[in-house]
């Protein structure tokens, strides 16, 4: 009989107790999910997006349903730096599991102001910059769609950020992904995270409008892990040549073990669980499971070996 | 605590035209139920429909929990399907609910807003409090479906002091509910909880505005966690920014709402 696996792995400069965290945006502050969750059950998790100020978001509606998966235009609606801090991370530090934050600025010294702030508090194990969020109109996606921009910001924050790991999550909404994590990597990121949504829209015929207030959202969900799996795997293999150092942590989709399962053949160190918390809120925790029970099976000793197994 | 949990489906019967009444045995949450607060139900086990549907409690019997559901759309379709003994991925009890204190209070329910009003009512009942209640509705028809609702066919009207607006003078008044309030008011009335359609909602808040009359309300927007993490069910509050329909609500003091937004 097979022994339990070693879940075990460290990714992005952090020790994780399995691969699974919680995605940004989809998991609050943690504390939301605590009812559902047994303590420890993740490797981590990685917050809302913070930024300088308190952002309101956008108008509603903000989310909508469409077929196996939902867009969303939140619009980064968040407390603000301030209050994250002081009500959100004491809370975060004390529980289990590594604390990944991500933060977003609307330009190059809001970046490195945050990772600055984020980078010395207690508690906070990696940051990850969102330089990819398709929802707002000033910095986001506009960061993530050039490589120039995608190395300034990473290189501004991995400057602030002290010893602290920085991560950069990219956007799918590009023709080319890997000269954004060769930017990334280049500048000093420890980890690239993909994908982001991806941009989409819907349309009410009968009243000819569109369904988000935002007009355009981003596309999550299970429609989007073939997606999610090509980027990541082709991403993976560019950062094994030139930059061996540097992981990748794959999200987009995943409803199951398996499906973690499969990002981490393509070439993930880790990955993230999103929209999936939405439909059963202990779907993050259940996924770490799956994942141990998959590798059991299949004789796999340590998760790590996993990561960039694809035969191809 | 909230919990989730696989709950059995002991019971989904029609009540009425396009209503149903689904009784889940759902022990964790059901212990801790407030009236106007709602579960997350996810209709299918598979990704499509992808997410939960929100419902108000209805009722709680014991160990179970009630739910009245009008079938609108693909969710709701596949759930009156939904046979005696298939387990539904559930989750709550979730959100703020109504806070019954204060004087005679006055329960306004239009349309599917009885779901959450008949649980309010029932607890008042068990205080010992007197309240009345006032119905809006399309026709006589799909009123019939409301008398059968309470989970053991007792007709719960009967010991309400209740009054009703059909759009069709079937049964009531002819017009809408929002009449009866407006004379109500007139008169004197204690606090208001409403649950309704949202154009009611906003009449109902202007009205109990206009006479000083505190009023609570239950409001609706497209949801996806439920838990607050999510920030899809934004409100737009009075105050500036917005409010979570799952979290700060989804029943609200209907002062703290901007209802010029919503
Ligand atoms: C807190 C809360 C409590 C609720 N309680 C009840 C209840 O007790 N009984 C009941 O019958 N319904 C209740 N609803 C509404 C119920 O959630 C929707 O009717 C249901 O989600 C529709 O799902 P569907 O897949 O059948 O419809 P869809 O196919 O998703 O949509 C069909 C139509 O319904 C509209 N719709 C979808 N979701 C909502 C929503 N959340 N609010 C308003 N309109 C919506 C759509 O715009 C569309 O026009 C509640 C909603 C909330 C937010
Ligand atoms: C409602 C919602 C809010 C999100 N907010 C953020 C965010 O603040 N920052 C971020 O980097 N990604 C955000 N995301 C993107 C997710 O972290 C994730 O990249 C994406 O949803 C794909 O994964 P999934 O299919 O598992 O959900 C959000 C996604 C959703 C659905
Ligand atoms: S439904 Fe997710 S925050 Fe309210």
């Amino acid at each position: 009989m097979s022994q339990r696996p070693d879940m075990a792995v460290k990714v992005g400069g952090v020790e994780l107790a399995n691969p699974v965290l919680a995605a940004s945006g989809t998991f609050g502050y943690g504390r939301e999910y605590s009812p559902y969750l047994e303590p420890g059950a993740l490797g981590g998790l990685v917050t809302k997006g913070v930024s300088l100020r308190p952002r309101e978001g956008n108008p509603p509606p903000r989310i909508v349903e469409t077929a196996c998966g939902m867009l969303n235009a939140i619009g980064l609606a968040n407390v603000g730096l301030e209050e994250f801090l002081k009500n959100k991370l004491p809370w975060l530090a004390e529980q289990p599991g590594a604390v990944v934050v991500n933060l977003y600025g609307e330009s190059i010294e809001e970046f490195a102001e945050l990772a600055k702030a984020l980078g010395a508090a207690k508690g906070v194990d990696a940051l990850e910059l969102n330089v990819s969020c398709p929802n707002v109109k000033e910095g986001g996606m506009a960061f993530g769609c050039h490589p120039g921009a995608v190395g300034q910001v990473t290189a501004a924050a991995v400057a602030e950020a002290g010893d602290t790991p920085v991560w950069v999550k990219l956007t799918p909404n590009v023709t080319d992904l890997a000269p954004m994590a060769e930017a990334a990597a280049q500048a000093g990121a420890r980890a690239v995270s993909l994908i982001n949504t991806l941009m989409g829209m819907a349309i009410d015929a009968r009243t000819r409008r569109p369904v988000l207030a935002n007009v355009v959202g981003g596309l999550s969900g299970p429609a989007i892990k073939p997606v999610g799996l090509r980027m990541v795997w082709q991403v993976a293999r560019a950062m094994k040549a030139r930059h061996p150092e540097v992981d990748v942590v794959g999200l987009g989709g995943i409803m199951s073990g398996i499906d973690a399962a499969e990002y981490l053949i393509a070439g993930a160190g880790a990955v993230q669980v999103g929209t999936a918390s939405f439909t059963e809120p202990g779907a993050a925790g259940r996924i770490a499971g799956e994942l141990a029970e998959f590798c059991a099976q299949q004789g796999v000793a340590r998760a790590g070996e996993l990561t960039g197994s694809l035969h191809t | 605590m909230s919990a989730s949990l696989k709950a059995k489906v002991l019971g989904n019967r029609p009540v009425g035209p396009q209503v149903h009444l689904m009784t889940l045995a759902a022990p964790a949450i059901a212990a801790k139920a407030r009236p106007g607060q709602f579960v997350m139900l996810r209709v299918s086990p598979g990704p499509e429909p992808l997410l939960a549907r929100p419902f108000s409690i209805h009722g709680v019997e014991g160990e179970s929990l009630l739910v009245l559901y009008q079938v609108v759309g693909k969710g709701t379709g596949l759930l009156k399907e939904v046979a005696q003994g298939q387990e539904l991925t559930m989750w709550g009890p979730l959100g703020r609910g109504f806070e019954l204190g204060g004087d005679d209070p006055l329960l306004v329910a239009g349309g599917m807003g009885i779901a959450p009003l008949a649980f309010a009512a029932e607890s008042l009942e068990q205080k010992g409090a007197s309240f009345r209640a006032m119905f809006g509705i399309g026709s006589r028809e799909a009123f019939t479906a409301w008398d059968a609702v309470s989970g053991d066919g007792d007709c719960y009207l009967e010991h309400w002091d209740w009054a009703a607006a059909s759009e069709d003078g079937s049964l009531g008044r002819e017009g809408l509910v929002t009449a009866l309030l407006a004379e109500a008011l007139d008169r004197r009335t204690g606090p208001v909880l409403a649950c309704g359609p949202l154009p009611m909602l906003k009449a109902v808040a202007r009205l109990c505005d206009e006479h000083g009359v505190p009023c609570q309300v239950s409001l609706e927007a497209p949801m996806a966690c439920g838990v607050g993490a999510c920030l899809g069910c934004a409100i737009p509050a009075k105050a500036g920014g917005y409010l979570r329909a799952c979290q700060e609500g989804p029943v609200m003091d209907a002062a703290l709402v901007d209802w010029g937004r919503i």
